[in-house]
């Protein structure tokens, strides 16, 4: 088994060759780049540009990862990162950081990847060989043509590789890594922890994550059909971008309200997502048909389910009568819940719930939801139609510092008298 | 219930499994299969909470208005509708793919019943008197009688319609050509019974009778398991069924569709011999368009959901199965009655994707 490098095309015969090239030597090793190095700024600039302007433009989470990668946008949280930090800190890189993304959501891996090259890392990135769909395929060449463009110090210290499933590879880049990145789930994060990192070394694992929408019925309606379409518009987005499988798409819509608004608000927002549907062309094939009716099935089974709405093979809504279950077929599998009060979600919320999308809510509500939550569960609450939108605090951590060591610089203390 | 059912299905016994008329049919199962429902709402909790979720409370009014639960259902739930202390068998099977297995769960009338079905359904080729019965397995497939392979349930699900059995392969699935010659010297000159799966039947019998020159055209085989290994050896029903008759002369081949989640229900190979199944009497098979999940028009492939008026004791009377088939027509057969299905395939296995599954491809 070699490794791959999936941009150069060029084969390792093990890990540690792999290392070499990239002018790696564990203890002596430091990275040739600096905290917001303008070689890897003026690269990510320019992987921006091809994702918004070339073979990306064809695929929407493509267009969001170029948004966030958008100079403008990089100047915004390095500035923001900076005014932050005392002046008796200097920051300097990690050093290397092995990122281990999931095998089928394509483009979170240039996410954290990024922001680790930003703190000026060397990066090693291990993709599955079956992250090979469309999407990916463009990624790669846009991030191919980007690296063509740019310093050669980019392409020497940042590598994308493939390598099957040779564990060997695994156990030599964990113990060689300064920091390990695993977004795999928690089945992932159990698998990857029998390789040992060095004594020195630290890990950020993103485990399974669960998320919700929370609509006022009351407010909701009240929006005009334009409005409510551009809802269901978000909720499409949130949600069907990955098939439903990203943590943060929505797999409980919680509608709050007295029940008849509530009952109300359902069908029309069901309706109007199922015209969205439609309209983007999205299909579920019989095989995930198949996944659905049984994972509807269980839910039927457990008594979690009390009704279960077969709206179309894409939109299939599940009323729930109580706590909802986690475990979840995705690709348009909707788990319903009414409640006539935001607080009645609070005894519902577990510690894997991450992202709550709302939508005709008042902000003091919501803030008000967060403070009676005290933390049991819920990092993000955002829009709906922003479920997907990356930011560098993720999960409740702030991406760009992990990727960083804060050296402390104290000054000699001042005499007095 | 018990006593109900019987009486009922004395009705399909009444007649040849493959002589009843389609609409004969649907108005007896009909009337069981609702009654079957009320049955397993009563007794088995998680299913009434399926119908409940799926269905509600409203009436059947065709056999198609039946919820169908999936038969993966039997890997992720215990679903019985008898005591513990009544359960009498646990039947297993494992699927190809996956670790889980189904848990079948029988009580002695419930067994019976299915042993009962299979003799009237057999009987429709293999007649009234049990055959010598020569098997394209090894014996150690059923030594174990606690831990069956899906292939041993079968062997020993068939062996009852057999007598003077004899093991055609040895443990090494060689052909054991001492007992296989004296088992046609006492029976090869008269009506016997082979049975086997389709792959064991042609790589481990087919070939080396054919080498042995062995004489099988007083024989009837009756086979089962799926064309998938047989298509990774470029074999269709056609020219398994020709070199079978050319080369060891056995010429009645009747091929069965049938699973463990619905026991004793077995679709057979009519004697037409194009690989067309038929649903015995008590069994019905609905196709359903995968994307509306109505009943598919004549012709078209769907996914197979099928229907038996036997589990009494666990929910599994109307069972959405992951295979694809197409009905072909309906009393329209040159021999028997009733559906002609034929069966296509699986549906793949999705590809689910998710945050969740760095490594799911190295399963």
């Amino acid at each position: 088994m070699t490794v791959r490098c999936r941009v150069s095309g060029t084969t390792f015969a093990t890990a540690p060759a792999l290392l070499a090239s990239m002018g790696w030597a564990d203890d002596t090793g430091a990275s040739p780049l600096v905290p917001a190095d303008p070689r890897a700024l003026a690269f990510l600039g320019q992987l921006s540009r091809e994702l918004l302007r070339g073979a990306g433009r064809a695929f929407p989470e493509l267009v969001a990862l170029g948004f966030f990668l958008r100079p403008g946008e990089l100047a915004r949280v390095l500035a923001d990162q900076t005014r932050r930090t005392a002046d008796d800190v200097v920051r300097a890189p990690r050093g290397m950081v092995f990122h281990v993304p999931p095998a089928n959501v394509d483009t979170i891996f240039v996410y954290s990847w990024a922001l680790a090259l930003l703190a000026g890392n060397l990066n090693v990135v291990r993709l599955s060989e079956r992250t090979d769909g469309p999407a990916a395929r463009a990624l790669l060449q846009a991030v191919t043509d980007a690296m063509g463009d740019a310093d050669p110090v980019i392409a020497l210290t940042q590598r994308i590789v493939s390598y099957g499933h040779d564990d060997a590879v695994t156990a030599a880049l964990s113990a060689a890594c300064d920091l390990r990145v695993i977004w795999g789930g928690d089945a992932s994060v159990e698998r990857l922890r029998a390789f040992a990192l060095a004594p020195r070394a630290r890990e950020l694992t993103f485990p399974d994550r669960f998320s919700m929408a929370v609509v006022g019925a009351d407010g909701y309606l009240a929006m005009d059909p334009h409005e409510r379409d551009r809802i269901a518009v978000g909720m499409f987005n949130d949600a069907y971008w990955f098939d439903q499988a990203a943590c943060a798409s929505p797999r409980l819509v919680v509608l709050v309200g007295a029940a008849t608004r509530t009952a109300a608000a359902g069908d029309d927002l069901f309706a109007r997502l199922g015209r969205v549907i439609d309209r983007k062309g999205y299909r579920v094939d019989t095989a995930m048909a198949m996944e659905k009716r049984v994972a509807a099935a269980t839910l039927a089974l457990d008594g979690v389910a009390t009704h279960v709405d077969w709206r179309s093979n894409e939109l299939v809504v599940v009323r729930v009568d109580g706590a909802p279950s986690r475990t979840h077929a995705g690709a348009g599998t909707f788990q319903l819940l009414a409640v006539s009060d935001l607080h009645d979600l609070v005894p519902l919320v577990r510690r894997r719930d991450q992202t709550l999308t709302h939508a005709g809510i008042a902000a003091a509500e919501l803030r008000d939801l967060v403070r009676a939550l005290n933390g049991r569960g819920v990092d993000r609450v955002v829009p709906v139609g922003q479920a997907l939108t990356f930011a560098s605090v993720w999960d409740g951590e702030d991406l760009l510092e992990v990727f960083a060591r804060r050296v402390s610089v104290a000054r000699p203390a001042v005499a007095v008298g | 219930m018990t006593a109900t059912e019987a009486r009922t299905l004395e009705a399909y016994f009444a007649t040849d499994a493959f002589g009843i008329a389609q609409a004969t049919k649907e108005r007896l199962l009909l009337d069981d299969l609702v009654a079957l429902t009320e049955h397993h709402r009563r007794a088995c909790p998680p299913y009434a909470s399926f119908v409940a979720a799926v269905h509600g409370d409203g009436a059947f009014d065709t056999i198609a208005d039946l919820p169908a639960l999936p038969v993966r259902s039997f890997k992720t739930h215990r679903l019985a509708s008898i005591p513990d202390d009544e359960v009498f068998k646990t039947l297993t099977s494992s699927g190809t793919t996956g670790d889980a297995v189904s848990r079948i769960f029988l009580d002695r009338a419930a067994a019976s019943l299915q042993t009962k079905a299979l003799n009237h359904t057999m009987r429709a080729v293999l007649g009234r008197e049990r055959l010598p019965m020569l098997v394209a397995d090894s014996a150690s497939v059923v030594k174990d009688r606690r831990t069956f392979s899906a292939r041993g349930a079968g062997v020993v699900g068939m062996m009852p319609f057999g007598r003077d059995h004899a093991f055609a392969l040895d443990d090494e699935m060689r052909l054991d050509q001492p007992a296989v010659r004296s088992f046609l010297e006492r029976h090869g000159h008269k009506p016997f019974l082979v049975f086997g799966f389709t792959f064991m039947v042609w790589l481990h019998l087919y070939e080396p009778a054919r080498a042995a020159g062995l004489d099988l055209s007083k024989g009837t085989l009756v086979h089962s398991g799926g064309w998938k290994k047989m298509v990774e050896q470029s074999v269709d029903p056609a020219t398994f069924r020709r070199r079978l008759g050319d080369d060891t002369g056995l010429t009645r081949i009747h091929n069965f569709y049938g699973m463990v989640e619905q026991i004793g229900s077995v679709f057979l190979e009519g004697p037409e011999g194009d690989g067309t199944l038929y649903p015995p009497a008590f069994a019905d098979v609905i196709v359903r368009d995968p994307v509306t999940w109505r009943e598919a028009e004549v012709g078209e492939v769907g996914v197979i959901e099928v229907v038996s008026a036997l589990p009494s004791s666990y929910p599994g009377h109307v069972l959405l199965t992951e295979d694809l088939g197409v009905v072909h027509g309906v009393d329209d057969g040159p021999h028997w009655r009733g559906k002609r299905l034929s069966v296509v395939g699986r549906v793949p296995r999705a590809e689910v994707r998710g945050c969740s599954d760095t490594f799911a491809g190295g399963r």
